[in-house]
């Protein structure tokens, strides 16, 4: 028997607290997850297993609420409805208008959507969410499969789900001085009305892993952060020989570094920085050094360190004491100023999808979609294909042609899906 | 499924043409392809009507300003005017933004008192605004958040912000007065005391669940 806990509260994380300042239409910090099962989605169980769900999920479970100098999150009993997917990926949502709640769930056909605002969580933390959604969609379908220890809703609630491990690993001693310089950014001519481009490569992960491992000796993320820093330098023509040097944000999973199993943000974005300055990049002398910048920057200690820099802001008392209507305006200030303006696209990579074998029977494919700036690359594998999704606001398929190009050179079978549609050009 | 000969990609979608290269696909088998997003409707362009207005009130002000300014300072009815067309935008723009309806409520008293002092301030007569209009309207917000909580004891949490909002605001008639800035009293007296009243009720109701939403609302 859970104990469903109805007045709770949370300080939001160090990687939450700006979002809630910062986004809109064309900045949602919205991230998606989709499943796709083998038959079309009943909508009425869709929307009773997310509500049987919920109140184990305490984190999700949750309202932004106003404080007088941070927000903060309160417990949400509200009965959450689901919705059809829209057409727009990754859409910015007032949380009003979704009865406070901070994720949406969609359907469509035989898909089951989960949209996030970043503040909640991050991929690791929904794709937990998303996972006990639809286990207990087939529950309440009649189909019983054994969850195999890895479905959260069947398992006993622990505290340390709910826990911010940013302020857990915080060290004020390891404190050290965050500068970033500004990045490299695209510019071009973007869809209208907030509409991203999404453009799905499905790969065979076994011939992807053999070719990174045996031809490169790289791991997959260091390979497509390569590839793509390398279509970058190829395909624009005002990157090389300008002052501003090409860098890949790469989100990293903190929770293996620092054992922790919370449901909050906790990830850190290593990056990848490449020259402008630089004439004779190739792609090999570009996977060089992605290896080398990760290998040095996944180090436990000097992960810590940029933990302890950034909760270290938020704890100085002249931030603490500041309001949070001056607060929220120096955060859109900053970010209009940097936010941005330091990375020039983003790959994060979700990794295998661990289901238990009932269910991954029924799941026939799986998304992870970040719309950002410029190109937000994601990577997530399932059963034994990888999908990597790239996508972006401009119109502008030269990177993603390249990209694509380079791994059918490299043999790869590679078979793409897009949410464009012939005469989208006429009205986007 | 279908497939590009010149890129050499695979297509699993409704599209006939490739992406990449433009050129004509080919069907490679049988499975049925299908499009598996929402398909995207051309949307009009809403925000135009919000622009246009925003837009008229300020071509108001300035027009008021200028034909005003002919006669020589000090200004006089056009102030009434660009008051009144700033209202306008800032209440249009409060009512547009999602909020709960407590909220906008006592947003919207606190703007239209302002707007009346400032009108009063223009026609040089603000003694109606700042003796009645001003403490009276206090009050009602007060008496109507109180009855709102009474009556709806679940939702208070969602009602704390605007009534500790709404009584630190009441608390300036009585200030006012003190310093002279006001000629009636007794209103400002009034406002002065349920607001404190209020207030001081907040703070020291021995219950934890008032206790508990102090240390979410403030903590630091």
């Amino acid at each position: 028997m859970s104990l469903k806990k109805q007045k709770y509260w949370y300080k939001l994380d160090n990687a939450g607290k700006i979002f809630p300042a910062v986004s809109q239409d064309e900045r949602s910090n919205v991230f998606r997850l989709s499943f796709y099962l083998d038959e079309m989605v009943d909508s009425t169980l869709l929307e009773e297993a997310v509500n049987k769900v919920l109140p184990r999920f305490e984190t999700f479970a949750v309202q932004l609420k106003n404080g007088l100098f941070w927000n903060y999150f309160a417990s949400n009993t509200k009965h959450f409805e689901v919705e059809v997917e829209p057409a727009q990926v990754c859409k910015y949502f007032k949380a009003h208008d979704n009865k406070g709640y901070l994720f949406k769930v969609y359907y469509l056909d035989n898909k089951i959507t989960l949209e996030t605002f970043h503040a909640i969580s991050d991929g690791a933390g929904a794709m937990h969410f998303l996972k006990s959604v639809v286990y207990n969609y087939y529950r309440l379908r009649g189909i019983k499969f054994d969850h195999e220890n890895k479905i959260l809703s069947e398992l006993p609630y622990s505290k340390k789900e709910s826990e911010d491990n940013f302020v857990s690993n915080y060290d004020k001693a390891k404190k050290k001085n965050l500068k970033e310089e500004k990045a490299y950014h695209f510019s071009g001519e973007r869809f209208s009305n907030h509409w991203v481009l999404m453009m799905k490569l499905r790969i065979p992960t076994k011939d992807l892993i053999q070719l990174v491992k045996t031809k490169y000796q790289s791991t997959v993320t260091q390979f497509v952060t390569a590839l793509l820093a390398y279509s970058i330098y190829s395909e624009t023509v005002d990157f090389i020989g300008g002052k501003k040097p090409l860098k890949v944000f790469i989100p990293v999973n903190l929770r293996p570094y620092f054992d922790s199993v919370t449901l909050r943000n906790f990830s850190l974005y290593i990056k990848a920085t490449f020259d402008a300055k630089r004439t004779d990049w190739t792609f090999e002398n570009m996977l060089e050094l992605t290896k080398l910048q990760f290998s040095d920057q996944l180090d436990k200690e000097k992960l810590q360190s940029r933990i302890s820099s950034l909760v270290g802001f938020e704890k100085n008392p002249l931030i603490r004491i500041l309001p949070l209507v001056l607060k929220t305006i120096a955060f859109k200030i900053g970010y209009n100023i940097l936010g941005e303006s330091i990375s020039s696209c983003s790959i994060s990579n979700l990794g295998i999808i661990d289901l238990p074998t009932g269910l991954e029977k029924k799941v026939i494919d799986a998304d992870f979609v970040n719309a950002g700036y410029g190109i937000a690359m994601t990577l997530i594998s399932l059963k034994n294909h990888t999908n990597i999704i790239m996508s972006s606001p401009l119109k502008d398929l030269s990177i993603m042609n390249y990209f694509i190009q380079f791994l059918v050179s490299e043999g790869l079978d590679i078979t793409l899906d897009t949410n464009y549609k012939e005469g989208y050009d006429e009205i986007l | 499924m279908k497939y590009c000969k010149t890129c050499h990609v695979h297509y699993d979608t409704t599209l006939d043409h490739c992406m990449l290269c433009n050129g004509d696909l080919e069907h490679e088998n049988d499975d049925v392809v299908t499009y598996k997003f929402s398909e995207y409707k051309k949307k009009n362009a809403s925000r135009f009507f919000h622009r246009l207005f925003i837009f008229l009130n300020i071509v108001s002000i300035l027009v008021s300003i200028y034909i005003d300014f002919l006669d020589g300072f000090p200004l006089t009815w056009s102030l009434v005017v660009s008051i009144t067309n700033i209202y306008a935008v800032v209440m249009f723009i409060l009512l547009a933004i999602p909020t709960i309806w407590t909220s906008k409520m006592t947003k919207s008293i606190i703007v239209t008192v302002g707007m009346l002092i400032l009108i009063g301030l223009a026609i040089r007569n603000h003694s109606w605004a700042l003796d009645y209009v001003f403490p009276f309207a206090l009050m009602l917000n007060i008496l109507l958040i109180t009855i709102l909580i009474i009556f709806n004891k679940k939702k208070w949490f969602d009602y704390f912000s605007s009534l500790s909002i709404v009584t630190i605001v009441g608390l300036v008639p009585g200030l006012l007065n003190l310093f002279g800035a006001t000629q009636v009293t007794w209103p400002s007296v009034a406002c002065f005391s349920y607001a404190l009243v209020t207030l001081l009720g907040i703070i020291f109701l021995p219950s934890k669940a008032s206790r508990d939403e102090f240390k979410r609302r403030f903590h630091i």
